[in-house]
């Protein structure tokens, strides 16, 4: 389940995609979903509901928003957690989670981890692990096999996720560590991202007004 | 003084609602009180599209009501977010408008307390309290609440700020109390 905006091209489908791909080849049945679209009607919602119930694993892919999870995220956390107040589930579920952010320390996801491992404790469902990446929008919504040397880390990392997720194990710390290395040193990822966005900008004519004060 | 709160209630909190007025009335005094009941509020979705970035720098390209709301939180100089504690952090109705707060900063980032954050599009910004509702005592929603307001101060420049709870057997008069200390945390006294 991925938790972008973005309908396509996002860099957490890319993450997912990656780690689905690995756990195909392992002989899991997988489908994928997008959180934004899914909530947009009622029927949607029954239906994410059900895809919910009926897996055995449940593969969160996110952006940091605000320090946390966006708020159409926590919207669907919020009818999941409620159906699993009401209705019975047999099954053992387990919850991995992988959130990226935009700027350049993945510990700045640790919290927003942690509030999706409590939503795992309240839904009743097993807590795979949780790896968090920094810089994650340098992705660039590529599919990360195309992403070229700079994400290397990031590709052994699920790697290692994947391997564990079929022996049924929780996500290992080597997994961890490797998914969170900075892929830059801080005044590096500064220089470049300072830069890119003025690059950017010229294309909408804005690079003299970016630092504009409209309120 | 100015003052803005984002009340997070979804539909079924009644004790957030009764929260919310209770600062409404510690805040008397304030020359403006503004208080936003977002789950009566169409706020779409933040679109990462970046907008608020590069096509109209500090405001949201999507026209619905978190314009207004950010030119207000924009000129205040007291924040209050208020919501019922949801897996610790916010709900989704707080979130929906806080995700939309993007275009405050600016897209030019540096290293602040050791870490890289987005820089402050304003010179001043306002202090920052943080009031999440529980049904009772719960230490581990209560540090996720807390961190994430420590975590937010930084990421919106908040000079200030201060974390409190309220639980539902509070009464009226317990609330009041809490909220006089919480706010005397951002050194605002009554």
């Amino acid at each position: 389940m991925w938790g972008s905006p973005r309908v396509s091209g996002s860099n957490s489908e890319s993450l997912g995609n990656y780690l689905l791909g690995k756990l195909n080849i392992g002989g899991f049945e997988t489908e994928k979903l997008q959180v934004q679209t899914s909530m947009r009607t009622k029927e949607s919602q029954a239906k994410m509901l059900e895809q919910f119930g009926v897996s055995d694993l449940l593969i969160f892919s996110f952006p940091l928003y605000m320090d946390s999870i966006p708020a159409s995220v926590i919207a669907a956390l919020e009818l999941m957690a409620k159906q699993r107040k009401t209705s019975v589930f047999p099954k053992t579920q387990r919850l991995l989670t992988i959130l990226h952010n935009g700027l350049l320390e993945a510990s700045q996801s640790s919290n927003a981890l942690a509030i999706c491992k409590r939503f795992a404790f309240e839904a009743g469902i097993d807590w795979a692990g949780g790896l968090s990446l920094g810089g994650g929008e340098a992705i660039g919504g590529k599919s990360l096999e195309d992403a070229g040397f700079l994400w290397r880390n990031v590709r052994k990392a699920l790697d290692l996720v994947a391997k564990d997720l079929l022996e049924g194990k929780a996500v290992s710390g080597q997994a961890v560590n490797l998914m969170a290395k900075p892929f830059a040193p801080a005044w590096l990822y500064v220089f470049l991202a300072n830069r890119t966005w003025k690059k950017r900008a010229k294309a909408y004519g804005t690079q003299d007004k970016l630092c504009d004060q409209p309120y | 003084m100015k003052a803005v709160v984002l009340n997070g209630a979804r539909s079924g909190d009644e004790k957030v609602d009764e929260v919310s007025d209770a600062i409404s009335s510690a805040l008397g005094s304030l020359e403006q009180v503004s208080v936003f009941k977002l789950r009566e509020i169409f706020i779409a979705d933040c679109s990462s599209c970046f907008g608020c970035y590069l096509k109209t720098p500090g405001t949201c390209v999507i026209n619905d009501a978190t314009n207004g709301i950010s030119k207000k939180l924009a000129k205040a100089d007291l924040k209050v977010f208020l919501t019922p504690i949801v897996f610790g952090g916010y709900s989704s109705e707080l979130k929906k408008a806080v995700d939309r707060q993007l275009g405050v900063l600016l897209p030019f980032c540096n290293k602040i307390q050791g870490e890289v954050h987005f820089l402050n599009r304003y010179e001043r910004n306002g202090n920052l309290v943080g009031i999440g509702v529980l049904p009772k005592p719960d230490a581990e929603s209560e540090s996720i609440f807390k961190t994430l307001i420590d975590r937010n101060a930084i990421t919106l420049h908040a000079p200030v700020h201060s974390t409190g709870f309220i639980y539902v057997e509070d009464n009226s008069s317990k609330i009041q109390d809490k909220i006089r200390n919480i706010l005397a945390g951002v050194g605002f006294k009554n």
